[in-house]
């Protein structure tokens, strides 16, 4: 197509793939990649002013607040890695054409998402069992629990808007008007809550549980 | 090429490499990231091994699982050279800050 064909509908000219230096990467997703760098900022932010907050507060652990569930976070930490790695596939099948396989799979990651959500909500709050706000970890008592409430709840927040964007997704996928490529947009949004969820996972719960706090 | 193409173009940027599209480095770092998650577990319940080694451990294990997930579920590693350094690059000062900020924790502890 020349630039006068395209001026003639009205639509600007874009010559595709547009340079050597990001080969086919689309303009759609360099944006996701630097959004998703700026957002890896706040958490690392966050992060970093635990560790500020830890360094300078002996104990760490308060006189009366619970111990943070490690095999329990592990739990949610195996699903959000099986949500990873549903939603790749998923793509792959979509990239493939298998659209039903790709659709069950996309399905599944936000299945995932939604048990992580209640995986935390019932550590927070409770469910089946007491939560850490009943069991004393309340917010604003104590660095340990003010960092731990604000990481996690941002986290969270990242889920939960992850599962409604699958849906989205998904909703158009199977009315075709989404496509592999869209698909693709949402797993790197969908990866970078698990890549995310590492640091959390480690700074949050293992490492301060080193010593006992 | 036609209009549609060149306005809306047909593939992601990883679509055309074969090997993104195949099953088995998905599978595999699925696999690997699982055990790394159990190595973390260990590390954290074994109560044997030095406070500092423990440390370190748990802090390369994240950065290694938190790469797989960039590489292989995120699709870096089929990415261009640029797109790579324009991702990690970045990523690299806040990393060193939090390292030193850590390094500084320590030395205090120590004094």
């Amino acid at each position: 197509m020349t630039s006068a064909v395209a001026s003639e509908h009205g639509h600007p000219t874009a010559a595709w793939p547009p340079d050597a230096q990001y080969g086919n990467a689309t303009p759609g997703k360099i944006g996701m990649w630097i959004f998703l760098l700026s957002d890896a900022f706040s958490f690392g932010a966050l992060l970093i002013a635990e560790g500020i907050l830890y360094a300078g507060h002996r104990p760490w652990r308060q006189p009366g607040e619970p111990e943070l569930g490690i095999l329990f976070t592990a739990a949610l930490t195996f699903i959000l890695v099986c949500t990873s790695l549903t939603n790749v596939l998923g793509w792959a099948a979509a990239a493939d054409g298998r659209r039903r396989q790709a659709a069950i799979l996309l399905g599944l990651t936000a299945f995932g998402g939604a048990l992580f959500l209640v995986g935390q909500f019932q550590e927070w709050f409770g469910i089946w069992a007491p939560g850490l706000v009943h069991e004393g970890l309340v917010f604003g008592q104590s660095p340990r629990a003010s960092t731990f409430f604000v990481i996690t709840g941002y986290h969270g927040l990242h889920v939960l808007v992850g599962v409604a964007y699958i849906f989205a997704i998904l909703a158009g996928y199977l009315r075709g008007r989404v496509t592999e490529r869209q698909i693709e947009l949402l797993g790197l949004y969908w990866c970078f809550v698990d890549f995310v969820w590492v640091f959390v996972f480690s700074f949050v719960y293992l490492l301060p549980s080193l010593s006992g706090a | 090429m036609s209009e549609k193409e060149v306005l809306q173009p047909a593939a992601s940027s990883v679509t055309h490499v074969p090997a993104a599209r195949e099953r088995a480095p998905y599978l595999t770092a699925f696999a690997v990231l699982i055990a790394l998650t159990l190595v973390e577990i260990g590390v954290v319940r074994s109560g044997g091994i030095p406070h500092r080694a423990a440390v370190v451990a748990l802090i390369a294990i994240a950065i290694a699982k938190a790469a797989l997930i960039a590489l292989f579920y995120m699709h870096l590693r089929y990415e261009t050279r640029i797109l790579k350094l324009t991702v990690l690059g970045p990523l690299v000062a806040p990393a060193v800050y939090g390292l030193l900020l850590m390094l500084d924790a320590a030395a205090r502890h120590m004094r």
